[in-house]
């Protein structure tokens, strides 16, 4: 956790696994909330997902994973315990009259069936806050249907909207729901803590991802009551042109850009070099360049791809116009303009010695009333001891005790196979 | 239930979505939000389509209408001294104040956060622009594309590996931009409680682009790889689109106990997916299109909403395409109450999405108006709480102050 935090005092015991919880319940931890991730020996696939270092999975691979870094167990500890086990069920369940938080991201049904239910806890504890982020919620008649983040992509309405021009609709991401959700996780957690400093009452979270998804694609969800629909413009505009993608020279290099009014296509014009395409009606206006998008967006290309896309994006920005290389990873680690910000975040990783310093993305904001970094990173079942000891109020000798008798773990099982 | 922000007032004095959708999230769990417009324009949304019922009108832009439930709406012209003393007062009384401004505009104006905290110590200044508040791209012009190119995620997220880079639609990034800028809040509001001290928060959508896919970032510096777009290219039984009797659906070998091709094979009634060549997932991307030939005949005799379901009762996982339509008719989130209905003066009744979150069984979505009508509260705020008469308001309509 990190030191001295805002959360500092907030406890919270997640069962979480992939994506979109332990996104959520990062931003807690960040804020020096103690987030207690309780993981199972049985389903490590979050430290089996990497990515490893040269994409090599090492001799330590359970502690190697950047994405445990980036969100999984950064500023976390770590409880590697089986709660199907009936003792580590009964440690759990201590471990709650000392937590306000409990999240998890199981189908419905599942915390019930371990006795963890919102019910169950809050006769614990009166004051916990449950939350559970799920795909399509605990009501309803998908609510036992199974997801992935691309399922519920296409299933808010998002996928349909998204694609190349004419073309059929794409997943918009493989994990933009997982990172929606976790974001809204961070946010309904705050609120229902904001909201129990006022109440001194606990309460339940039933979060989806269906809903946030379609809470996203607000516009086309009230057009489509009344029978206007989108047609798919991969990077093209409503109104806008130009408004694109353009190649630039070099191998998958682009830059995108976009003109809002007269004044920005005049400046583009002179950019250009003022050609004698760009003269007369065909673009002279807002509508006539909007109807003429797909041969203006030609020309435009014939154009950019004799630049180099960094330096054409500076010298557009510098005339007001709106433009933008596309980013690989490796331009955004030598960015300026983010390392000038302090936007990536070194870390090494004292649980991983063998991976070393590695850049990560920071925060999308900055609070000087509450700053953020990566101050530790939990290992698998690294803080076992002393949640074991401090909180459930354990004996040495009963925790030795679970973890000879296979309930508590501080690694892998010796057969466990290897990502 | 009164909603949880029910005692703090927002306003909100920006010119992008981010912070618009960002003060609508406040809104929607209560905040009394005041959304500040320049005369006459407005909120540029006003003016862009579609429109309902397709005329174009100051209060029918849908994503006008989407991003500012809640609110209620004041125009106020900050660039004259009369429209900044007005606006000063109200800062005085506001909790959260969002602004888009380029960096150090709002200052020249004399509404800088130094300024504003003075009178107001506890106040949450919100910046949400698209590159931040420093840096050498600070006064760079953006919007939702050019946030996804330069944050990295137009490049190696969506679009098609053999194709040129391709978005996301309906500006996401400027949605995610928001979504961190209430958790920031948020936070701040906790702050708050303990020391009686406002701030300053910076939030940037490039960043909040960059941030956002899981592994753009560090699976570069972890190995030397650039992430690149075409994640479901080819890939039949995990990423495409397949057509359906009445849409598309997209399937996954999840749920299938590690035997993704025995498990569909029989749900699919198609032996020929057990077929070795399709045994393994490389085998599955370098065959696809031969299995893409037996799957989708397969999938065309089904309906969506059966496809789930039964699909659903085998433990299969799978994705249905929704048409913005099909959303809104869907019977899972009509038994849900996930919808709240809103009748607006000029658009009419609509149900507008929810917060994306239910408490103790409560739609925790506030539904207390639908966006505001261009200075619809001129009155009610600027006579009745800062005390100004009706002919005041006279003058100064007059002079384009409101």
């Amino acid at each position: 956790m990190a030191e001295k935090g805002i959360l500092d005092g907030v406890r919270v015991l997640t069962l979480e696994q992939v994506h979109a919880l332990p996104w959520g319940t990062g931003f807690l931890a960040d804020l020096g909330a103690d987030v207690i991730r309780v993981e199972s020996p049985d389903h490590l696939q979050d430290r089996k997902a990497g990515p490893f270092p040269g994409g090599t999975a090492g001799e330590e691979w359970w502690n190697e994973a950047g994405n445990m870094v980036y969100y999984g167990a950064r500023n976390k500890r770590s409880l590697c315990m089986a709660v199907t086990d009936p003792r580590g069920k009964e440690v759990f369940l201590k471990l709650v009259e000392k937590a306000d938080i409990v999240t998890d991201n199981f189908r419905p049904g599942t915390m019930q069936r371990f006795g963890f239910d919102h019910d169950s806890l809050s006769a614990i504890n009166p004051r916990i806050i449950t939350l559970s982020s799920t795909a399509y919620g605990y009501t309803g008649p998908w609510r036992r249907a199974g997801s992935r983040a691309r399922t519920v992509d296409a299933a808010c309405g998002l996928s349909y909207l998204t694609g190349y021009e004419g073309g059929p609709s794409v997943r918009a991401s493989n994990n933009y729901m997982d990172h929606s959700v976790g974001d809204n996780v961070a946010y309904a957690l705050l609120l229902a803590l904001y909201q129990r400093n006022k109440t001194g009452k606990g309460m339940r979270v039933d979060l989806t991802m269906l809903e946030t998804g379609v809470s996203a694609v607000g516009p086309a969800i009230l057009e489509a009551q009344r029978g206007i629909t989108r047609d798919r413009l991969g990077c093209a505009h409503w109104w806008k042109a130009p408004h694109n993608v353009y190649p630039a020279g070099g191998d998958d290099r682009w830059i995108v850009i976009v003109v809002s009014s007269d004044t920005e296509w005049e400046s583009l014009k002179e950019a250009m070099g003022s050609p004698q395409w760009a003269e007369g009606t065909k673009f002279g206006t807002a509508l006539a360049r909007w109807h003429n998008r797909h041969e203006l967006d030609e020309l435009i290309a014939n154009w950019t791809s004799q630049h180099d896309d960094l330096e054409l994006a500076q010298r557009l920005q510098g005339l007001g116009i709106a433009a933008g290389s596309a980013m690989t990873a490796q331009d955004l680690v030598n960015d300026s303009h983010l390392q000038e910000r302090d936007y990536m975040w070194e870390f090494s990783n004292p649980q991983a010695p063998a991976v070393g310093p590695r850049l990560f993305a920071g925060r999308p904001y900055r609070d000087p009333g509450n700053p953020m970094s990566i101050e530790t990173v939990a290992g698998l079942g690294q803080d076992n001891e002393a949640i074991l000891a401090e909180l459930a109020g354990l004996s040495p000798a009963e925790i030795g005790e679970l973890e000879s008798e296979g309930v508590v773990f501080g690694a892998p099982r010796p057969d466990e196979p290897r990502p | 239930m009164p909603g949880i922000l029910s005692e703090l007032r927002v306003l909100e004095l920006t010119h992008r979505p981010s912070g618009a959708y960002c003060a609508k999230l406040l809104a929607d769990q209560g905040a009394d939000t005041i959304k500040v417009e320049p005369p006459g324009w407005g909120d540029q949304a006003r003016h862009e389509p579609p429109f309902i019922d397709e005329v174009p009108h100051p209060d029918r832009g849908t994503s006008y209408l989407a991003f500012n439930t809640n609110k209620r709406g004041i125009t106020l012209d900050v660039e004259q001294a009369e429209g900044r003393e007005l606006f000063e007062r109200l800062a005085a009384t506001a909790d959260i104040i969002l602004e888009s401004y380029s960096p150090g505009r709002l200052a020249e104006l004399g509404l800088g956060y130094e300024r504003l905290s003075q009178s107001n110590p506890g106040l949450i200044l919100v910046s949400i622009t698209y590159f931040g508040q420093d840096g050498p791209y600070a006064n760079y012009q953006g919007d939702d594309l050019v946030a996804q190119a330069m944050g990295g995620y137009l490049y190696a997220v969506t679009g098609s590996a053999s194709q040129p880079p391709m978005g996301t639609a309906l500006q996401q990034m400027e949605i995610t931009a928001a979504r961190n800028g209430a958790v920031a809040v948020m936070a701040a509001l906790l702050r708050r409680e303990q020391s009686a001290e406002g701030t300053h928060i910076d939030v940037s959508t490039m960043e909040a682009a960059v941030s956002t896919p899981s592994g753009l970032i560090h699976p570069y510096t972890y190995t030397g790889r650039n992430p690149h777009r075409g994640g479901s290219d080819g890939n039949v039984m995990d990423g495409m689109h397949l057509p359906t009797l009445d849409g598309e659906v997209t399937l996954t070998t999840a749920g299938t106990g590690g035997r993704p091709m025995e498990a569909w094979a029989e749900f699919l009634e198609e032996p020929g997916l057990l077929d070795s060549r399709f045994a393994s997932r490389s085998g599955r991307m370098e065959h696809w299109e031969e299995l893409h030939g037996l799957v989708a005949p397969k999938l065309a005799q089904w309906t969506n909403l059966d496809l789930m379901r039964e699909s659903m009762a085998r433990g299969l996982v799978v994705g249905l395409v929704q048409t913005p339509q099909q959303v809104v008719e869907s019977p899972h989130l009509e038994e849900r109450g996930f919808f709240v209905e809103m009748d607006h003066a000029s658009a009419g009744p609509l149900k507008y999405p929810g917060s994306g979150f239910f408490i103790d069984g409560e739609n925790a979505m506030a539904s207390d108006r639908p966006a505001p009508r261009l200075g619809e509260h001129n009155v009610e705020i600027l006579c009745g709480e800062l005390g100004l008469t009706v002919r005041d308001l006279g003058l100064l309509r007059a002079a384009r102050v409101i």
